[in-house]
């Protein structure tokens, strides 16, 4: 135990004072915030400013209904999206009046302006005119004017009135209300699939990121040629162990220190967000047991696919041998990513449990089934025990290979050789 | 079988018992037996592919007999036996960013010593192999010679009874070699026992006191040296003569002979006794500064075992 111990220390001292540590474990969560957060930033810069139009009429009398309409629309900091700059009612020179426009429109003057044709009551057809066509939801929202205008007109030909329009035609909304097992109810805004999303690159990137370390380890004892001085001291079980211990630890520490910062991070923004006047950014909503969870499985699937990288790693003595075996590993990590559409469609269905009791896929799509909908207990601790099993097996596969191979050093070694090593004591 | 208790009497430092090893269909080592007399210098010879590095490797623990047994120091082996060995390996390796201080400290710590005075122990023989001031620094800035020397350093620092040397004079410098040599020797006489692997015979002459020749995984010779090279009896004569003579016919009288330019070692037919030899040389006009009968070179013996067993 005291050979296995300073193993482990020396794996984990090694690690943590490289420059590769510091970088990863403060540039991963910069990257993964950025990714989350740049996008939506962007998006809130674009329709950040009151567009300043104006209106043709060629109908006559529909303008103020427009504007109306158009008033009623908001920017997230609360001030109009749309300013009425002026409206031209039933032009008589509609092409020296759009011709002043389109000018203004260039020199910068009018943001964009809204020819509503004669016919548009009966052929339901507008035209916005703009610098910048790019932004959809400013489309929908002009839309959404003259739609009800163009109702209340229609309407009004038939002798109907209608004084409000927009309360006569709101919509109904829907909200979707999870229900887990435990009988709780939330009210679901896309932070399931949210969590879903980032806990699976979570786990994604440290199994391959503490996997492929971890098979580079015993690489370079390999091609240092220190491994025989090693095992002239410590049993090969232990060294693996040792090994996989010790960068397990690194992940470790290196989640703990993530940890913290997130609840630093999270805190900070929950007391900042009634100011802000928004919860609809970045919003993770994990509950406890689900971190319960988290943990089990990546335990056990950094366990699996370590001694899998492991097994490489001893078996062949140069890196671009390890990069060619090791591809049928990464690729069992892809496919988790490629089966997420199933267990998202229906994470009950009859796939999804299967997909989640295989021990290479569990760790991942697993907690993502329970982010998605508590599975039963039973199957749960199927998979669980289906996931020690398999690592046990594993382990204990690679640490022949590993026994065998660390001495092994040149030509790369067949299936069948490997299968020989494992009946070597 | 002595047990630990009485170390010291007459205990074999290491014992091999019908020791077999297979891989494939390969057999690296074939019912070898060994015994390695305590406080000896013992030389582990034979040719290239004949086992030696796999001996050295079960007697280490690193790889495991299939057939057979081995104790150290009475014990039959564990973790134990492990620690009570110290090992230069053939393939020399240390951890490259790591420093050497460190190294030391860690690989001392694998085989059971305390870090502070593994510490302490790695800078007094830094010291003493003048490399003192490198101790900081990391492995990867060492040069080739430097980084043997530390390797070495590994292999002593935890004061072993018994030393596994693989060439243990690969890359060194003549200086360094005889460092190396007389910190050997310094250990040998404090109590250690010394087994050397190497293909330099003239080293395995210097030094070994018993010697086992191993050629396919089968032992061939194996003994004191000094009574192995008695048993080959005293038929080699060397003749140093003045310059100026390049050869003269000796074939009349040797088995082989050996030329290093005015000097000629001659192994002796059997019928022919030393005085003929003499006599002839003389009648041919050579002037001799130097006559004398030698034991046959370890290098000869190794070649005649050798090709003999593979004839």
């Amino acid at each position: 135990m005291r050979k296995l111990w300073i193993v482990i220390r020396r794996e984990y001292m090694v690690r943590v004072r490289t420059r590769t540590f510091v970088l990863s474990t403060v540039g991963l969560p910069l990257l993964l915030v950025a990714a989350f957060l740049i996008p939506a930033y962007v998006a809130s810069r674009h329709t950040g400013h009151t567009s300043r139009i104006a209106i043709v009429d060629e109908v006559g009398g529909m303008a103020p209904a427009v504007e109306q309409g158009l008033a009623r629309v908001k920017l997230p900091n609360r001030a109009v999206q749309f300013d009425v700059v002026s409206t031209i009612d039933r032009p008589a020179d509609p092409g020296h009046v759009l011709g002043q426009l389109r000018e203004q429109v260039r020199r910068g003057e009018l943001d964009g302006y809204l020819v509503l044709p004669r016919d548009v009551l009966t052929d339901p057809k507008a035209e916005y005119y703009t610098r910048n066509p790019g932004d959809f939801s400013l489309t929908d929202d002009i839309g959404t004017a003259i739609t009800n205008a163009a109702i209340g007109g229609r309407l009004t030909r038939q002798n109907l009135r209608v004084s409000d329009m927009e309360a006569l035609l709101r919509l109904v909304k829907v909200n979707v209300v999870k229900i887990s097992r435990e009988g709780g109810e939330t009210v679901e805004r896309g932070q399931t699939f949210q969590a879903v999303v980032f806990l699976a690159v979570i786990l994604y990137t440290s199994l391959l990121m503490y996997g492929v370390a971890t098979m580079r380890s015993i690489l370079e004892e390999k091609s240092t040629r220190i491994m025989e001085i090693l095992l002239s001291s410590v049993r090969p079980f232990q060294l693996l162990a040792g090994k996989i211990l010790g960068v397990g630890a690194v992940g470790f520490t290196q989640f703990l220190i993530w940890g913290i910062a997130a609840a630093g991070v999270f805190g900070y923004g929950a007391a900042m967000s009634p100011t802000l006047g928004s919860n609809d950014g970045f919003h993770l909503h994990f509950p406890g047991i689900l971190w319960m969870w988290f943990a089990i499985y990546f335990l056990g699937g950094y366990f699996l696919y370590a001694s899998l990288y492991a097994a490489v790693g001893a078996a062949t003595s140069n890196e671009q041998d390890a990069n060619q075996i090791q591809m049928p590993i990464t690729i069992l990590l892809v496919l988790c990513f490629t089966m997420f559409p199933v267990l998202v469609r229906n994470p009950g269905s009859n796939t999804s449990i299967l997909l989640t009791m295989i021990p290479f896929f569990s760790p991942i799509l697993m907690v993502l089934r329970i982010a998605l909908e508590t599975p039963p207990l039973w199957q749960i601790l199927a998979s669980v025990a289906l996931l020690i099993l398999a690592t046990v097996a594993v382990v204990y596969v690679s640490a022949k290979i590993y026994r065998v191979g660390v001495l092994m050093y040149g030509k790369r070694p067949s299936v069948v050789e490997l299968v020989r090593w494992l009946r070597y004591s | 079988m002595a047990g630990p208790n009485q170390a010291g009497l007459c205990m074999d430092a290491v014992v091999l018992d019908g020791v077999t090893k297979r891989f494939d269909s390969l057999t690296a080592v074939a019912g070898l037996n060994l015994r390695i007399r305590q406080g000896s210098f013992f030389g582990l010879l034979g040719p290239n592919g004949a086992g030696k590095t796999t001996t050295l490797r079960m007697i280490l623990r690193i790889l495991l007999p299939d057939e057979g047994s081995i104790q150290i120091l009475g014990q039959p082996l564990g973790e134990t036996t492990q620690d009570r060995l110290g090992y230069l390996p053939e393939e020399r390796g240390l951890y490259p960013r790591m420093t050497v201080q460190a190294v030391l400290v860690f690989l001392g710590a694998l085989k059971g010593l305390d870090e502070a005075e593994a510490g302490r122990r790695a800078a007094g023989w830094l010291e003493r192999l003048e490399i003192g001031d490198w101790g900081p620094r990391k492995v990867n800035e060492l040069s080739k010679g430097m980084q043997q020397k530390v390797q070495f350093i590994a292999a002593i620092l935890h004061e072993p009874p018994v030393l596994v040397l693989d060439e243990p004079f690969m890359g060194l410098d003549p200086v360094n070699a005889g460092v190396v040599k007389d910190i050997m020797l310094e250990l040998r006489d404090h109590g250690a026992t010394i087994v050397l692997s190497t293909h330099r015979m003239e080293q395995v002459e210097m030094m070994c006191d018993s010697i086992c020749l191993i050629d396919r995984g089968r032992q061939v010779l194996s003994g004191d040296l000094r009574e192995i090279k008695r048993a080959y009896g005293r038929n080699t004569v060397r003749i140093e003569y003045a310059a100026g003579r390049d050869s003269f016919d000796l074939d009349r009288f040797a088995a082989s002979v050996n030329r290093f330019g005015s000097t000629v070692e001659a192994k002796l037919r059997p019928d022919v006794e030393p005085g003929e030899i003499l006599k002839a040389i003389v009648e041919q006009g050579v002037s001799i500064v130097r006559f004398e009968l030698i034991e046959p070179p370890l290098a000869d013996i190794f070649i005649e075992k050798v090709t003999g067993n593979h004839a």
